[in-house]
């Protein structure tokens, strides 16, 4: 079993870059009996803990297990930092699919793609916490990998990284969802207006705020994109005019309507009884005269508008 | 504990000011050392990190962080990216950090800058990293606002340095 394993690229005390863990070091080969059978192992150790992590050689580059980047590559992760590059999609899931992906086997160009993309969006609105979250591990992956690449201390580093990103003297720049919009439009085209069935949950729910200017103007992917299908029921029911289909709910969307909600002051609670609670109630008409009544008591205390 | 030293003489009051925004921020005991002097066969402006390493060792437990002061300037590092103005420098994610103080003119108006600053380089030595929001202290130091802001941090730093503190504890 041992002899038919493919060779390791690596050798022993060799540098090497586990994607989502970092940094380690390649401390030797080893061949462990499991179930009754002989196999062989790469056993890397991770620098910052200590950490020790098996994988079998056949499987180092499915997991995306490779060697600490060249000159070469920096270089060409700073250009890239450099430039004017494509923002990141709006639509919250497909970023976070893209992002995942590139952690896995981007590289390093891959962490600086991700630690760019949230900070260009982060100047468009805060990032939520899962995607901060995100964007503090790549940052953290880059850092250590560029300090053992150039041989710098992690502190120089980061500041390259940030020079780069926003040349010193300068206030980071506000972004519109103007700047956004044709990265979305592009996934929209690539995605379809179905996307994963959320359609088809959405139809149910009732939209009595009139859209925002704002937002009409282009926010996220699929607004502004007409209905192309019947809506999925199973009856045949007249879907009303005033709610038109909105077949993806970019995570803007969603802040926006919160922050708006937020903003939005609170409607006044309504007084008395609850409509059809009792049969008294809708048989007596005359009920509402305590109500009227109560109008003075509500004066006194200060008043609700 | 962080433990500050001071390279130069200092007003008492501003140190405990510091130590107090320092408290405030990570909510570990915050404790003045007694005041270091210069190594030898160094001159200012001074390289951040050849001070660094051989600033004298401060009496201190394993897991403590010094913070050093000084009224002296730093030199410009040069990056692979660029050139940065120096207000501090840390050993990243260990014990050592530094925070000059030549940028300020009156001290007692600028305690909250220095706060800043100093948050800023202890706040590498528990891992952190930049941070996008700019109203927090690990907002990279050489931006324009922030000078602006308070000594405090952000949620996400906040909450970070306190599960950082509580593993160096355990």
């Amino acid at each position: 079993m041992a002899d038919a394993a493919p060779q390791p690229p690596f050798a022993v005390n060799d540098r090497v870059v586990y994607p989502n863990l970092g940094l380690c070091r390649v401390s030797g080969f080893e061949t462990l009996t499991i179930a009754g059978q002989q196999v062989s192992f790469v056993t890397l150790k991770r620098e910052t803990d200590g950490a020790t992590v098996r994988v079998p050689p056949g499987k180092l580059t499915s997991a995306g297990v490779r060697r600490l980047a060249g000159k070469q590559e920096v270089a060409d992760m700073f250009r890239f930092l450099k430039s004017d590059s494509d923002k990141a999609t709006l639509d919250w899931k497909q970023r976070a699919r893209t992002n995942t992906e590139r952690m896995a086997q981007g590289g390093l160009i891959g962490l600086a793609e991700v630690v760019k993309g949230l900070q260009v969006l982060s100047e468009l609105r805060p990032l939520p916490t899962k995607e901060r979250e995100l964007y503090d591990n790549a940052r953290a992956l880059l850092v250590s990998e560029l300090a053992a690449a150039l041989s710098c201390s992690p502190c120089d580093v980061e500041d390259a990284v940030d020079v780069a990103l926003s040349p010193p003297g300068k206030e980071r720049p506000r972004r519109t969802a103007e700047e956004f919009k044709r990265t979305a439009d592009g996934d929209e085209d690539a995605l379809g207006d179905d996307l994963l069935g959320l359609d088809g949950d959405l139809d149910g729910i009732p939209t009595d705020e009139p859209p925002p200017e704002g937002e009409a103007e282009g926010d996220g992917a699929g607004e502004e994109a007409p209905p192309k299908k019947p809506a999925r029921s199973s009856k045949p029911t007249k879907a009303p005019k005033a709610a038109p289909r909105r077949p993806i709910l970019s995570d803007e969307e969603v802040t926006m309507t919160m922050a708006r909600a937020v903003a939005l002051p609170a409607e006044p609670k309504k007084r008395g009884r609850p409509p059809g609670s009792t049969s008294k109630a809708k048989k007596q008409p005359k009920a509402k005269k305590p109500a009227a009544k109560a109008k003075p008591a509500k004066g006194k205390k200060g008043g609700r508008s | 504990m962080i433990r500050v030293a001071a390279l130069d003489e200092l007003d008492p009051q501003l140190l405990k000011g510091l130590c107090k925004h320092l408290y405030t921020a990570f909510g570990v005991g915050t404790e003045l050392s007694e005041p270091v002097s210069y190594p030898p066969g160094m001159a200012e402006p001074f390289d951040a990190e050849r001070l660094l390493e051989a600033a004298p060792a401060v009496r201190a437990f394993q897991d403590d962080k010094v913070l050093y002061l000084t009224r002296a300037r730093l030199k410009e590092r040069t990056l692979p990216t660029g050139n940065v103005p120096t207000h501090g420098y840390c050993r990243h994610g260990k014990d050592r950090a530094l925070v000059t103080l030549a940028g300020v003119k009156d001290l007692e108006a600028g305690l909250p800058l220095v706060s800043r600053h100093a948050l800023h380089v202890v706040g590498h030595l528990w891992d952190l990293y930049h941070c996008l929001d700019p109203r927090c202290a690990m907002f990279p130091p050489w931006t324009p606002s922030f000078e602006k802001g308070e000594p405090t941090f952000c949620t996400f730093c906040r909450e970070k340095s306190e599960r950082k503190i509580a593993l160096a504890k355990s």
